[in-house]
């Protein structure tokens, strides 16, 4: 499969060619044009798992995690992909590894690619911001979506980052959520709420811009839901 | 005080790729930067200030080419429009001999550009902020999308039409096109739609049609015509979007845009694109509304309903919805009645 990114850093489109006979996951809603041969499935998690029943339960359960299967059955085709905010994207490779990515910046990935959804990571947590989290391994590239553009950061040692930043991190990095002042009460005055401490050596992927505060300044000004 | 910038040279042995880099910093074909490339030194912009023009030649250093830029006084700008509007765009005054209309004779004008008719026009900002400068002739006139004017010279005047019919009202597009006409003495108009994103331009050459997506025109020659489409239940119910297309024809240039990114896609056989971004197509596709994928799909595969374009022609395709834009700002909403 190859990947090709256009429009970078503002509007950008991740187009993806595949070979006759490769297939490829996308998260639903992310397809903005494909070729006409292409098959498509829609499931829950890998292909060929989980039920329609399964796939409204989740979606009640308030998880709307769906996954659109493309491939290329008939010939050579491309998905192109978008989402629904500004920013940059990334592409990665599994190989032997795990990658922890935030639901929310997952766009695509391989065949060979393992998408686990059950992974609660911070969920538990009183976090505030109820990130829901994928954990990718197996073997193959995955592209990665931000709200603004994206920057890594090698971490030897100790490091934090605002959850609401975090793109992706690797799994080789441990982790802890942990306040962002010195006591609860400044944390949450200070408006950081929680914040996640990576320990070891690793990368973590930071996006410059938090969708959850975007979408908390447009909150006064939006129509209130009856 | 006026500066203007001139491609002197190659910094890079790979000329090529130099000529490459400028076609698609400047949105002309690979062809035509070459030859535009081919005798040095080169005037590429004129009527820039210092800022600006220092940034262009930053930028061309990027692209592997020697640039400076030097003062340039007034009346040679005028002059020179037609310079700066062979790499900027499609856009040559011969056509409308009234645009050409400078005190001094104008520099010899590469043939690739001389064959584009239509106003001179530039666009800046592109491709996340893209905004449109057209410079109007005497006696021409010009229709822009209602509430689309951002700027324009005193000498060019306002009027407002009723254009497209009363199907505009149901597009839940404003009804009215402006019409901005020089009348007497030439001038300048920009232009901004109000989404921010790409913008493309188009001449239409009699018989040509085009369809734009509801909310996509900007801007166009006087004798290009506007209609709306009516799509009928099957086509337009479900694609979220509007009933209506608009229907462009007729001779001139016309200008739309995208929010987002702009993919602009040559059609030959069968390819499928989210109603959401489609943007525009030319009319020799035949296009279905069609679900994605399976039953399941179609509810959870957040596509819901797509377009399958079959035959030869060119779709452009938008990187970004406003439609999903909302769509996620929705978890934002408060709930319940005003405190």
């Amino acid at each position: 499969m190859k990947i090709e990114f256009t429009h970078q850093p503002g509007n950008t489109a991740a187009t993806l060619q595949l070979a006759q006979g490769e297939r490829c996951t996308t998260e639903s809603g992310a397809m903005i044009a494909m070729s006409g041969g292409l098959d498509i499935e829609t499931t829950t998690h890998k292909r060929g798992k989980g039920g329609l029943l399964k796939a409204a339960k989740r979606l009640l359960g308030g998880e709307s995690f769906f996954l659109n299967h493309f491939s290329a059955r008939q010939g050579a085709g491309e998905v192109v992909l978008g989402t629904a905010l500004a920013g940059d994207m990334m592409a990665y490779r599994v190989d032997g590894d795990a990658l922890m990515v935030q639901a929310g910046s997952f766009v695509a990935c391989e065949e060979g690619v393992e998408i686990d959804t059950s992974w609660q990571g911070f969920k538990n947590l009183l976090s505030g911001e109820s990130l829901f989290w994928l954990k990718l391994s197996g073997r193959g590239q995955v592209v990665l979506s931000a709200f603004g553009a994206i920057y890594p950061i090698e971490v030897d040692g100790e490091h934090i980052v605002d959850t609401g930043h975090i793109v992706a991190f690797q799994e080789s990095l441990d982790f802890s959520l942990t306040k962002a002042g010195k006591s609860w009460l400044h944390s949450m005055l200070g408006g950081e709420g929680l914040v996640c401490k990576f320990k070891g050596r690793g990368t973590v992927w930071c996006q410059s811009h938090n969708p959850g505060s975007f979408g908390l300044s447009l909150r006064p000004t939006l129509k209130r839901r009856k | 005080m006026t500066y203007k910038v001139s491609v002197t040279g190659y910094a890079t042995p790979n000329a090529a790729a130099a000529q490459a880099a400028f076609a698609q910093a400047f949105k002309i074909t690979p062809e035509k930067a070459a030859e535009l490339l081919t005798t040095l030194p080169r005037t590429i912009k004129v009527g820039l200030d210092a800022d600006t023009a220092e940034r262009y030649c930053q930028a061309l250093a990027k692209m592997g080419l020697n640039a400076e830029h030097s003062h340039h006084d007034a009346p040679a700008a005028k002059a020179a429009p037609s310079a700066s509007a062979t790499v900027t765009s499609a856009a040559v005054p011969a056509a409308k001999p009234a645009a050409a209309a400078p005190e001094a004779a104008p520099p010899p004008q590469p043939r690739a550009a001389a064959e584009q008719p239509g106003f001179q026009f530039r666009i800046d900002g592109a491709p996340d902020f893209a905004f449109l400068t057209v410079q109007l002739p005497a006696n021409h006139s010009i229709k822009v999308e209602a509430a689309a004017m951002a700027t324009m010279d005193t000498s060019i005047r306002m009027k407002t039409k009723l254009s497209g019919g009363l199907g505009r009202l149901v597009t839940g597009e404003s009804i009215f096109v402006n019409e901005f006409s020089a009348d007497t003495v030439a001038g300048e108009i920009g232009i901004a739609p109000g989404a921010p994103g790409d913008l493309a331009h188009v001449y239409l050459k009699g018989g040509e049609v085009l369809f734009l997506q509801n909310g996509a025109f900007v801007a166009c020659d006087p004798d290009v015509t506007l209609e709306t489409k009516w799509q009928g239940f099957t086509k337009g119910f479900f694609s979220g979007e509007s009933f209506f297309l608009i229907r462009a024809s007729g001779t001139g240039d016309l200008w739309f845009n995208t929010y987002g990114g702009m993919i602009e896609k040559e059609v030959d056989g069968e390819y499928v694109v989210d109603t959401g971004n489609i943007v525009a197509f030319t009319e020799g596709l035949d296009y279905k509304l069609e679900k994605f994928g399976g039953y399941k799909s179609l509810f959870f595969s957040g596509e819901g309903f797509v377009c399958r374009f079959r035959g030869k022609g060119r779709v452009w395709v938008q990187t970004r919805t406003s439609g999903a834009l909302l769509a996620w700002a929705e978890q934002y909403r408060r709930v319940g009645k005003e405190a």
